[in-house]
């Protein structure tokens, strides 16, 4: 029962709080003070309420709360020290809920949830889990087009510092001088980078930040009264996510085809743009091409977009190719998003947090995203992308710090040393695996794609099957399948050492002799040390062993592994049961014996 | 003193641009030997077009000394200035048990990998977000939840998104429009009205009374629980009448206060969404924290973002992986009604360890104390009736 209609007490200080039963959070229509004047005393006392439209003004409480907070609250409503103690107070309530409302059953009854209450247990358990994941304090994972660089360690410490991280995000801006400041800096340096004019730290992604910028792109158009423009041309050669986030933007997609270098060929995208001349919005690109290389037509390409009225928008995902060699906005793009969590170090979590802020030239820029709850963004700003008005504020300090540290000039090298990495690792490589794509030079940008495709005649091998076996030496695949089908497109970033790359190089060419193997009949297709891979520490100490190869040529292909070994904690996962049987929550502890 | 020769200064030695880039000079002089080349630049005017390059250095000043730049930063953050925060509308101080920062937020062991593609050398994380989405199943009432979404206002839109698509598939005249109740989270309501408008949606903002169900064409209505205000209300009455029209209803909630009250499920909504940052993720102006979404197994097909599943090895032993990926944007590219890739895995992850180690006695035990707190408050504001 809420304990506002129990109470027998009569003094209290005379608030309307309502009549709806509450949990954690209070409507609060004073009556005996002004609103003004609670909200005085509240920053007096420097604690922020919430101030609705209407007057009222709202608390909601936490986990941290103290009795010391709500004395405080107390006061700051009474004008002073109310006439009671909280002791009376708590003699006079009952928390609780009507039965109408109140849980009555169990919740997390799995194990899971009541086995690690002490620290050592809770300790061990997350050590162990770690365990079992493969992340950049093993070996590199040069996943094409995710950019894994280096996390330093001192990008990662501010982020936990109180001033950055115990900030509510609807603070008054008084408050928030420092922030204010590190967005400022932050939004000026990646402007200088890209070459544009303005900067928004709203979305949340990049995911989020290719619909702010097609929703800028669409507002623009709208201001301009050409709302009909609404065709948005993305190459077949572009991540999935791009005609996604085209069709939530209100676009409908051409899809302009590519040559045969995996370029955009711009005699079909001219035609396509031609065609659609009066309905032209956009075209999304990606530069370098998702294929790695530096396509020579770029400005060509802005032009004939321009010319039939439409914007360009610059997909950011290979931005950490240009940073310091050249920059969208001059090469024409009117928009482009930025992964903050690839060109600029924050870390990729496992799966986010991501950050995908965006760039655009000078008259987008009174488009973007705006925020009602503080009054973010002009007249003609769009509406919020994200919950925050600028996103995951909380790990922007590591950009900040990144670009910082490194300057201009060190942006630049980085930029140069990545382009460097992915062409001395394709210089290894290519005489063992095809390279798919280089430029008129033959060079390749910062990441290029291995051909696995004619192993599945020669020897039944697939991509899949030499992504697998990588773990087995301690390795991370790359990026398989995409954008092209059975291939592995390898991105090594500047942060990787020659000596990474080279064990990297070997431990592929090793493969690649495994390979052979199966090609020229000496190993059986069926049964080979990559069909089935990975190997745990299970399979190849059990009793019976049934393969034509060793258990150490299973377990440990290369020298270094007698140093380092990390065990795959399972053996290949059959995608296809779990689908057909599909199962999102704990199982019962029983299945995994 | 009179100055008659200058010269330069000692430069620092805590310089960060060889610690970040790997290869040291003398590799790189040999790597450029392997791929035939002499210098950096002759590589870089060999990948990059001429007519693109920049002429001028980047304006950024050099690059900065380690403990230069961190003075500098702490700095910034001194200019902020911590106040006590009662604002709640989606966003609570929480404690971050210590064991949990130091050893996920501040652990590179957890912070650096990647996606779990490949699933046999990601099932650390993979178990956590198992365990996440147990949590929010759980703490709903809602069978299946997803891994992980950007914030609770893209939820509310991603779930939008979802009853539109439901309402489609299941055929019958269309139906356009999404009610709102106007307690919800201010900024949910921000951004459904951005998202809402180039997708068609009609969207109707008022209190839950003035619903026409016949008039609206209505495919959902979103109702906060408990409101971004703080009242509890019963939904089941509103349930009925939106099922009876044929619209979903879908729950933006707050896992701490369903440790204590009716779950949206148990009350028949369709879906729920919310944020778990008070699960022990930092306030940190505004993000990063996971929202969350689920749902009833019957959407499972239209559940955006990336879903975790049990499967089997090779050996036959229970092991995770993505589950449906077909339903994702990178296949179904302009067939797909969401475009989530990255979701915030390192939150959830956290938010399901805070769980693991309160476990559901300790989240009762908060829970109780901070109503416990809300309702002293109460009885010290009002006046007698």
């Amino acid at each position: 029962m809420p304990g506002r209609y129990c109470s027998q007490k009569a003094c209290r200080l005379g608030h309307d709080v309502g009549r709806e039963p509450f949990f954690d959070t209070l409507r609060v229509t004073p009556r005996n003070r002004s609103a003004e004047k609670v909200m005085a005393s509240a920053k007096e006392r420097r604690v922020n309420l919430r101030r609705f439209e209407d007057g009222a003004i709202g608390i909601s409480l936490d986990e941290v709360t103290t009795a010391g907070d709500i004395q405080t609250l107390l006061e700051i409503f009474a004008g002073g020290p109310p006439p009671f103690s909280l002791e009376e107070l708590a003699g006079g309530v009952q928390a609780g809920f009507p039965a109408a409302f109140a849980r009555t059953g169990k919740y997390l009854t799995h194990e899971v949830f009541n086995r690690y209450h002490s620290e050592h247990e809770i300790l061990r358990y997350i050590h162990r889990l770690q365990s079992r994941d493969l992340s950049l304090v093993h070996s590199m994972i040069p996943l094409g087009s995710c950019t894994m660089k280096l996390n330093a360690t001192a990008e990662m410490y501010p982020i936990t510092w109180k001033g950055f991280c115990r900030i509510h995000p609807f603070a008054p801006p008084e408050q928030t001088r420092g922030y204010e400041e590190l967005f400022k800096q932050l939004e000026g340096w990646l402007a200088e980078i890209t070459g544009f004019s303005a900067v928004s730290l709203q979305p949340n992604a990049g995911s989020q930040g290719e619909y702010a910028g097609l929703m800028v792109i669409r507002a623009y158009h709208h201001h301009r009264k050409e709302s009909r423009r609404d065709i948005c041309l993305i190459p077949v050669s572009a991540h999935g996510t791009n005609p996604a986030s085209a069709v939530i933007a209100g676009l409908k997609v051409v899809p302009v085809a590519c040559d045969e270098h995996g370029n955009i060929d711009i005699t079909d995208l001219a035609a396509k743009a031609d065609e659609h001349r009066d309905r032209l919005a956009a075209l999304m690109i990606t530069y370098p091409s998702t294929h790695g290389v530096f396509e020579e037509g770029i400005r060509q390409i802005c032009r004939v977009i321009h010319e039939r009225g439409g914007q360009v928008y610059m997909d950011g995902a290979n931005m950490n190719a240009q940073v310091g060699l050249c920059r969208p906005g001059d090469i024409g793009a009117d928009v482009c998003h930025l992964n903050l969590h690839k060109t600029f170090c924050i870390p990729h979590g496992g799966g986010g947090p991501g950050m995908g802020p965006i760039g655009v030239a000078a008259h987008l820029a009174p488009f973007l995203p705006g925020h009602p709850v503080t009054h973010l963004g002009g007249k003609d700003a769009i509406g919020p992308v994200s919950a925050a008005p600028h996103g995951s504020a909380g790990i922007l300090p590591i950009p900040w710090i990144f670009i910082a540290l490194m300057g201009g000039d060190g942006l630049t090298k980085a930029t140069k040393v990545a382009i460097l990495n992915a062409n001395y690792m394709a210089k290894r490589l290519e005489k063992y695996f095809p390279v798919l794509f280089t430029g008129k030079n033959g060079r390749v940008a910062h990441e290029f794609i291995l051909d696995a495709r004619h192993f599945k005649d020669s020897a039944g091998i697939e991509a899949n099957d030499i992504a697998k076996r990588l773990m087995d030496y301690g390795f991370h695949a790359p990026t398989m399948s995409w954008p092209v089908p059975g291939t592995l497109m390898v991105e090594p970033t500047e942060s990787e050492s020659k000596a990474e790359m080279d064990r990297f190089c070997e431990a592929l060419i090793a493969i690649r002799g495994e390979i052979d193997e199966i090609v020229e009949g000496r190993m059986p297709r069926d049964n080979n040390v990559l069909k089935n891979a990975p190997h745990t520490a299970v399979s190849v100490t059990a009793t019976d062993w049934t393969h034509p190869y060793t258990r150490e040529q299973a377990a440990y292909p290369a020298p270094w592994l007698r140093d380092s070994k990390f065990w795959p904690a399972v053996e290949r996962i059959d995608n296809a049961y779990g689908d057909r049987n599909l199962m999102c929550t704990c199982p019962a502890p029983e299945s995994y014996a | 003193m009179k100055a008659t020769k200058t010269g330069p200064l000692p430069e620092p030695t805590d310089t960060f641009v060889q610690r970040h880039i790997g290869p040291a000079d003398a590799d790189i002089k040999e790597m450029l030997a392997t791929i035939g080349l002499q210098s950096l630049d002759a590589l870089i005017d060999a990948a990059v077009p001429a007519d693109i390059r920049m002429q001028r250095p980047l304006a950024l000043g050099r690059h900065r000394a380690e403990h230069e730049a961190m003075a500098e930063l702490r700095g910034i953050t001194e200019r902020n200035e911590i106040f006590r925060s009662f604002i709640g509308m989606g966003y609570y101080d929480c404690v971050t048990p210590p064991v949990i920062q130091r050893n996920i937020l501040e652990n590179p062991g957890w912070y650096t990998q990647y996606t779990p593609y490949q699933a046999e050398i990601a099932q650390g994380r993979l178990e956590a977000l198992l365990t996440f989405q147990t949590m929010v199943a759980d703490l709903t009432g809602l069978p299946l939840a997803n891994a992980s979404l950007l914030d609770e206002a893209t939820a509310a839109a991603e779930a939008m998104s979802m009853c539109l698509a439901i309402s489609r598939a299941g055929g019958g005249p269309e139906k356009r429009g999404f009610f709102v109740a106007r307690d919800c989270h201010p900024q949910t309501i921000a951004v459904l009205q951005t998202r809402a408008e180039p997708l068609g949606i009609g969207l109707h903002i008022g209190a839950i009374e003035q619903i026409d169900y016949a008039g609206q064409a209505l495919c959902g209505v979103l109702v906060q629980y408990p409101s971004s205000d703080g009242a509890v209300r019963d939904y089941g009455p509103l349930v009925e009448r939106a099922h009876a029209a044929g619209a979903l209803v879908v729950a933006a909630t707050d896992l701490l206060a369903l440790t204590l009250l009716r779950p949206p499920g148990d009350v028949g909504a369709d879906i729920a969404v919310g944020s778990s940052q008070r699960f022990g993720v930092p306030l940190g102006f505004g993000g990063p924290h996971a929202a969350f979404m689920s749902t009833k197994d019957e959407y499972k097909r239209q559940m955006p973002g990336r879903l975790v599943g049990v499967s089997r090895d090779a050996s036959g032993k229970a092991a995770y992986r993505l589950a449906l990926q077909t339903r994702e944007q990178h296949i179904r590219r302009d067939k797909a009604t969401s475009n989530i890739c990255t979701a915030q895995v390192l939150l959830a992850v956290m938010a399901s360890m805070y769980a693991v180690y309160h476990g559901p006695d300790g989240l009762r035990r908060i829970a109780e104390r901070v109503h416990a707190w809300a309702v002293l408050l109460a009885e010290g504001l009002p006046p007698r009736p």
